[in-house]
């Protein structure tokens, strides 16, 4: 997996429907400067890692009911 | 009137209400003052309506109810919660002005049981955040060192009990929001069974993720609340220590953690094994990625809510709580998607466990109360932010929807609580708060009360 950049960023933000959030949070969330969000890259790549394991047809978890 | 009664377990002030030795209007009064004196050192709460309680107490006095478990005791809530007349605020700037006309259901509840709301409680902005740092109304202290946090997000809550300011206090745990917060200031938190404490009428964090709990001085004091807040309120379950069998995570739960929190832990272990408790190691599911998992749900589900608010406000919300938001709609549906599977997972591999045993034992946090203004502390040379220290214990629990409560079983060298988590199975919290009881009345372990001067 390629490393993000701000351009995915900013074409999520102009070509999904998505709130404008500013230039400068889009690119703190690729190279953080401010140490507000510091690992958005290690969580994809995590997020990467479990998109690999298979878990076979185990639903969203929902309500919890009595056993 | 003293302030050892300020101090008093909701029991205990249940029982000199009803004897007559107190009435609710000087209940209300004693408690009056104390905001009156302690608001500002403690920053507790964004808003208190001490004359509405006045009318309520005096009603109360005049025509007492025996019958109402709850009634005449003075309660506040965190600023998440919908008190009819008030403006829910979520301790931010973009709510000001959010004046609701209905209440929460667990506001109804506790009224309906004739608890007296006395005030709503300071908290993390949106209760993103375990620091309980607020730019807004600022940073509760901690009761027993006022240079540490109280803990978050329920930050107000805490406060507002750990300063002798109100008998018990509603707040919302996500991740740890209100046990870790209760640990931290030497009191008891408690999160119930996923879904079982309605969340109606309560700003929502993550729909997946949020529980309403309750803070407290005393375990029995849980049980109370528990009982006027609960769905399907069941009769307790008499369960003796002798044979119990307590559950001790392999991995984890005892990683990374403060040495004198684990001594206060070991030193719980060997009193339950005197009692007759059986220990069992259990292996636990691979935590490795279970914050990942949880953030990825957490961040897309704030989004979606705040989203209401972002073009019209969006300017108004902290840079910090902005920037989370952000992450959410960077995410994929999948991404999302497969993070609540994760959690179904999870919850299927804690329900083995729990075929094992009848509760799970663990340090309530990995920490004592942090320093105000700290970024990261650092254990066994690892160092992680703080408020992902201060739930690093607590947030599985939010994902699997166990029942979990947190008391305190010990006090570290520098003057702070330590606290113990207990984790029920899915609708045993009636069965976890007995036991819970059971540990702290048998315990030899007494809280000494915060020196506030």
């Amino acid at each position: 997996m390629k490393k993000l950049d701000k351009q995915t960023l900013i074409g999520i933000r102009d070509q999904f429907g998505s709130y404008a959030w500013d230039d400068a949070e889009i690119s703190e969330l690729v190279e953080p400067k401010l140490g507000i969000i510091t690992g958005f890259q290690e969580l994809l790549d995590q997020l990467e890692v479990l998109r690999k394991i298979d878990l076979e047809a185990t639903p969203p978890a929902g309500d919890i009911s009595p056993k | 009137m003293t302030a050892t009664l300020a101090f008093a377990s909701l029991n205990e002030i249940s029982t000199r209400l009803r004897n007559r030795e107190v009435s609710a209007t000087e209940l209300i009064d004693l408690y009056a003052d104390r905001i009156e004196r302690l608001a500002e050192e403690s920053k507790a709460f964004i808003c208190v309506d001490i004359e509405a309680a006045r009318g309520r107490a005096a009603s109360i006095d005049k025509n007492f109810d025996d019958e109402l478990p709850l009634n005449g005791i003075p309660y506040t809530c965190k600023d998440l919660f919908d008190v009819k007349g008030l403006p829910t605020t979520g301790g931010s700037q973009v709510l000001q002005d959010n004046l609701v006309h209905k209440d929460a259901e667990v506001v109804k509840r506790m009224n309906q049981a004739g608890a007296n709301f006395i005030g709503k409680n300071n908290l993390h902005e949106f209760a993103y955040g375990a620091t309980g740092e607020n730019t807004l109304y600022g940073t509760p202290p901690n009761p027993y060192d006022p240079s540490r946090l109280a803990g978050g997000s329920s930050s107000g809550s805490a406060a507002a009990v750990g300063f002798g300011l109100c008998a018990a206090a509603l707040g919302t745990d996500t991740g740890g929001s209100v046990r870790a917060p209760a640990s931290l200031c030497g009191l008891v938190g408690f999160k119930p069974t996923y879904g079982r404490i309605s969340t109606e009428g309560v700003i929502p964090y993550s729909w997946t993720l949020d529980h309403v709990g309750t803070l407290t001085r005393k375990v029995a004091d849980t049980g109370l609340l528990f009982d006027s807040l609960a769905s399907e309120p069941k009769t307790p379950v008499q369960t003796s220590l002798h044979n119990l069998t307590i559950g001790i995570p392999q991995s984890f739960f005892f990683d990374r953690c403060d040495s004198e929190i684990l001594d206060s832990i070991d030193a719980l272990m060997n009193f339950l094994r005197r009692e007759g408790a059986i220990l069992k190691p259990v292996p636990m599911p691979s935590m490795e990625f279970t914050r990942t998992v949880s953030l990825a749900v957490q961040m897309p589900e704030a989004l979606s809510y705040h989203n209401r608010y972002l073009e019209q406000r969006g300017h108004l919300y902290s840079q910090d709580f902005r920037a989370g938001l952000a992450l959410g709609q960077c995410l994929l549906a999948e991404q999302y998607i497969r993070g609540k599977r994760f959690i179904e997972t999870y919850r299927n591999d804690m329900d083995r466990v729990f075929a094992e045993v009848d509760v799970i034992l663990t340090p309530a946090t990995p920490v004592i109360a942090p320093k105000i203004g700290v970024i990261e502390v650092t254990v066994d040379g690892y160092a992680e932010p703080a408020g992902n220290a201060i739930t690093r214990y607590t947030s599985f629990f939010n994902m699997t929807g166990h029942p979990a409560i947190t008391l305190p079983c010990g006090m570290h060298s520098k003057g702070l609580p330590i606290g113990a988590q207990l984790v029920g199975k899915h609708f045993g919290d009636e069965q976890l708060i007995d036991i819970a009881q059971q540990v702290e009345s048998d315990y030899d372990f007494e809280l000494p009360l915060p020196d506030l001067g």
